[in-house]
């Protein structure tokens, strides 16, 4: 019978205290696997984001919108393969008050080249292409709202008053996992040429451009032309690759992810507590019996080993229980309840595979650190002071 | 007859190890708990305690925000001579009207990092309509120049945000720092103020404004004041008392940080009481003897269950006493983010209540007899004979 063995077997002495423990553990790594998904959706915008775009907005605010014109210069600028306007439009559906998604007006071709990760079926493109007052939505708002191919809805604008009439020419899906599933697009000219445009003074503006560049290598030296071409204009530009862009953007709610952060992080100590309790409790009531195998020729490493096999082996148990667990809660149910209620913050909300990694390589490691100190003690032990106790 | 207290207290004692374990389990699930909860009412305090119910907004039907909001300037004037508004010494309307705008500034302390701040067109008549807002540092700013006042809550947290320097709020357009105002910890405290004129040139806003406030002559006054303004549907307003406004606006992300501490609580809580489970085991299983010894005493099963009970909830408490009290220190600490109804940055601080601090102290009471009822029925299950004889 080998030394693991004998560890594993020690677990069966006081199976009711084992379980528990399981269970805490694995209620410690379900903990920190949502925590760090948590974390995650709020990255994976940046992390998936595109490469070889560059976003431009007026540089000193995003509400204020640029000349059309600046959309021309920019397509002429070397390196830049293509580029697209769009319009934050603001707009609810007057039968769901309360649901929020985004809505935008766009040329349609050239922003589904700019976005070719967005894919809508052939036809519906073309159907949209040539329907001023055609719209595409995203496969999780069509499912929240009950929109099919064909429909007619008016939204109620936000920002241009009034309502607004749209009929649905198509859904996209995604192949990118930063896109949102649930945002509406619809003709930038329905938009421009309307009367609300012309009462709020913006027509013939655009409130940010995307351009696709031909080499992502060199996203910040193309953002940079951009801006020097219009340095000396009345509205200046503030450009930024993609990534960069998001990455300001998790800046602002730094101090959330921060948080979320520390306390995944708390979570296991709080597990190296339990597990450690656990341990030191089993060795001092098997005080008696180390000495025995210390007397019988043991060394103190094989009583370390003992300990730190059986910490380990309770770790691991709660580790991969706790993956179990997790993995059914948050990719069948809790993930997709936020992709497709709330896709405008979170459209990507699954495990990272490395998570799990992470989460069974932190389970081995803090069984081992949770069992130091007791295995410690154990091995120190005087072999009469230990078989004088009977405790 | 119930097992003296001190047995309990003494058997914690003799056992250290353990109950420390435990207690700062339970002490960082208490944290958690209640610097969550602070977090969640720090957010709340921040954003409507802006809100007067003596005041009424008025933003642009359908528009929810200021920042979408647009009003002409002679449509602001037929919302001043509504019925409810105060009126000062010379009958003039107390009220006012501002261009709200946010822009992006580079963060001090950063490398080229930006962030969001609002910045607020006003009228020299701000101050009057809003008398919580006072300039504790400097002087208010001299109305029809390029003179702003700053928030203490931003002041120097972005590059050209101290007291005397300047930043650009449009390309060679620089506004100077001549005053530093607080507000009573609102989320004005979070904005820049400038002139009205002033920022409307440099947003090109022309001559509208996003929102007018009043001073009502009541808190009651409001509802004949809203009927006036809702009323003319021409206009296309929509009047709302201040502090309901600002209870909108600060909604989604005080619900999401509360909801947030909440879940993450849940899942501590569970593993607290499992850690205070098994040491509740551990100690029943140590001791039988001496809980035969007691039984035989002449001791109640129903005594030695209250017995093993107590014991588990003071160890809780002695953890909650713990975690209550370091969760005071995040008073110090400010805690920014993003509001999510205006995309603007705020800085929040962990507020701190009576009710949060015990209720949390509660919440790890609760969790020790959680945790210490099955371990307590095991003690007193246990037969004397078989228990002494060990």
């Amino acid at each position: 019978m080998n030394m693991g063995v004998v560890a594993v077997r020690n677990l069966g002495r006081n199976k009711l205290r084992t379980l528990l423990t399981i269970a805490g553990v694995s209620v410690a790594i379900v903990t920190f696997i949502l925590l760090r998904t948590v974390l995650s959706a709020w990255t994976v915008a940046a992390d998936h984001a595109a490469k070889d775009r560059v976003g431009t907005r007026h540089k000193v605010s995003f509400i204020i919108p640029l000349p059309k014109r600046y959309l021309e210069e920019i397509k002429q600028i070397p390196g830049v393969k293509g580029a697209a306007g769009a319009n934050w439009f603001g707009a609810k559906d007057p039968k769901h008050e309360t649901e929020f998604f985004g809505s935008f007006a766009v040329d349609p071709e050239e922003y589904l080249e700019v976005y070719d990760e967005i894919i809508v079926p052939p036809e519906q493109r073309e159907a949209w292409f040539q329907n001023r007052t055609g719209a595409v939505v995203g496969d999780a708002l069509a499912k929240k709202m009950g929109w099919k191919v064909g429909d007619r809805v008016t939204l109620v604008g936000t920002i241009y008053p009034g309502d607004w009439e749209f009929q649905i020419s198509g859904i996209y899906t995604a192949v990118r996992k930063s896109v949102d599933r649930s945002s509406f697009m619809f003709h930038y000219d329905y938009l421009n040429d309307s009367q609300a445009v012309a009462n709020a003074n913006s027509k013939d503006l655009v409130g940010w451009i995307v351009s696709r560049i031909d080499d992502p290598s060199r996203a910040a030296e193309i953002s940079r032309t951009i801006d020097a071409r219009f340095d000396e204009r009345d509205q200046q530009t503030l450009s930024m690759s993609e990534r960069a862009m998001n990455t300001s953007f998790i800046g602002m709610i730094s101090a959330i992810l921060k948080a979320v952060d520390v306390v995944s992080l708390v979570i296991l100590f709080i597990m190296v507590l339990i597990l450690g309790n656990t341990v030191a409790m089993g060795v001092r009531e098997r005080t008696h019996e180390y000495g025995v195998l210390r007397a019988i020729g043991f060394l103190p490493k094989h009583l370390a080993a003992f300990v730190v096999g059986e910490a380990m082996t309770v770790s691991v148990a709660g580790g991969v229980l706790g993956v179990m667990i997790s993995y059914p809660f948050v990719q069948e149910g809790l993930g997709r309840f936020l992709e497709e209620n709330m896709g405008a913050f979170c459209p990507f909300f699954r495990i990272d595979p490395a998570t799990i990694v992470w989460a069974l390589l932190l389970a081995m490691l803090l069984g081992a650190v949770a069992a130091a100190l007791p295995a410690y003690n154990a091995s120190r032990l005087k072999v009469i002071d230990a078989l004088r106790r009977t405790g | 007859m119930l097992i003296p207290l001190s047995y309990n207290v003494r058997s914690l004692f003799v056992r250290k190890t353990t109950t420390i374990a435990t207690a700062l389990g339970i002490g960082l699930v208490v944290f958690v708990l209640s610097s969550s909860l602070m977090l969640g009412q720090g957010i709340r305090n921040t954003l409507v305690s802006n809100g007067s119910t003596n005041r009424a907004i008025v933003i642009r039907k359908g528009s929810d925000t200021e920042m979408a909001s647009g009003i002409d300037s002679n449509v602001v004037s037929l919302i001043m001579a509504a019925p409810g508004v105060k009126r000062g010494n010379e009958g003039q309307a107390l009220g006012t009207s501002d261009v709200v705008v946010v822009a992006s500034l580079d963060k001090e302390g950063t490398d080229g990092m930006i962030s969001n701040v609002l910045i607020r067109g006003v009228q020299p008549a701000a101050l009057l309509v809003r008398p919580e807002v006072r300039i504790v540092e400097g002087r208010p700013a001299q109305p029809g120049t390029d003179e702003v006042i700053v928030g203490q809550g931003i002041r120097g947290r972005f590059k050209g945000t101290e007291l005397g320097a300047s930043f650009d709020l449009k390309k060679n357009r620089p506004v100077k720092v001549v005053g530093v105002f607080e507000s009573g910890g609102s989320s004005l405290e979070s904005e820049v103020w400038a002139d009205i004129d002033t920022v409307r040139n440099s947003f090109g806003r022309g001559s509208s404004s996003s929102s007018a406030t009043v001073v009502l002559d009541s808190p009651g006054a409001y509802d004949g004041f809203a009927a006036y303004i809702e009323n003319d549907k021409q206009l296309g307003l929509e009047p709302m008392r201040e502090n309901v406004y600002y209870d909108k606006q600060s909604e989604g992300t005080s619900v999401f940080i509360t909801a947030l501490g909440a879940i993450i609580a849940f899942f501590f809580s569970v593993g607290a009481m499992i850690g205070a489970m098994i040491t509740m085991y551990g100690a029943v299983a140590q001791r039988s003897k001496e809980v035969g010894t007691l039984r035989a005493l002449g001791f109640s099963r129903g005594a030695v269950l209250l017995s093993f009970l107590f014991e588990s909830v003071v160890l809780a408490t002695i953890g909650g006493l713990l975690g209550g009290i370091a969760s005071m220190g995040m008073t110090a600490v400010k805690f920014s983010t993003m509001n999510f109804a205006t995309w603007q940055e705020i800085s929040f601080s962990f507020d701190p209540s009576p009710a949060i601090i015990l209720g949390s102290i509660v919440a790890g009471g609760v969790m020790g007899v959680l945790g210490g009822f099955f371990p307590a029925v095991a003690a007193s299950r246990l037969s004397p004979i078989e228990a002494m004889r060990g």
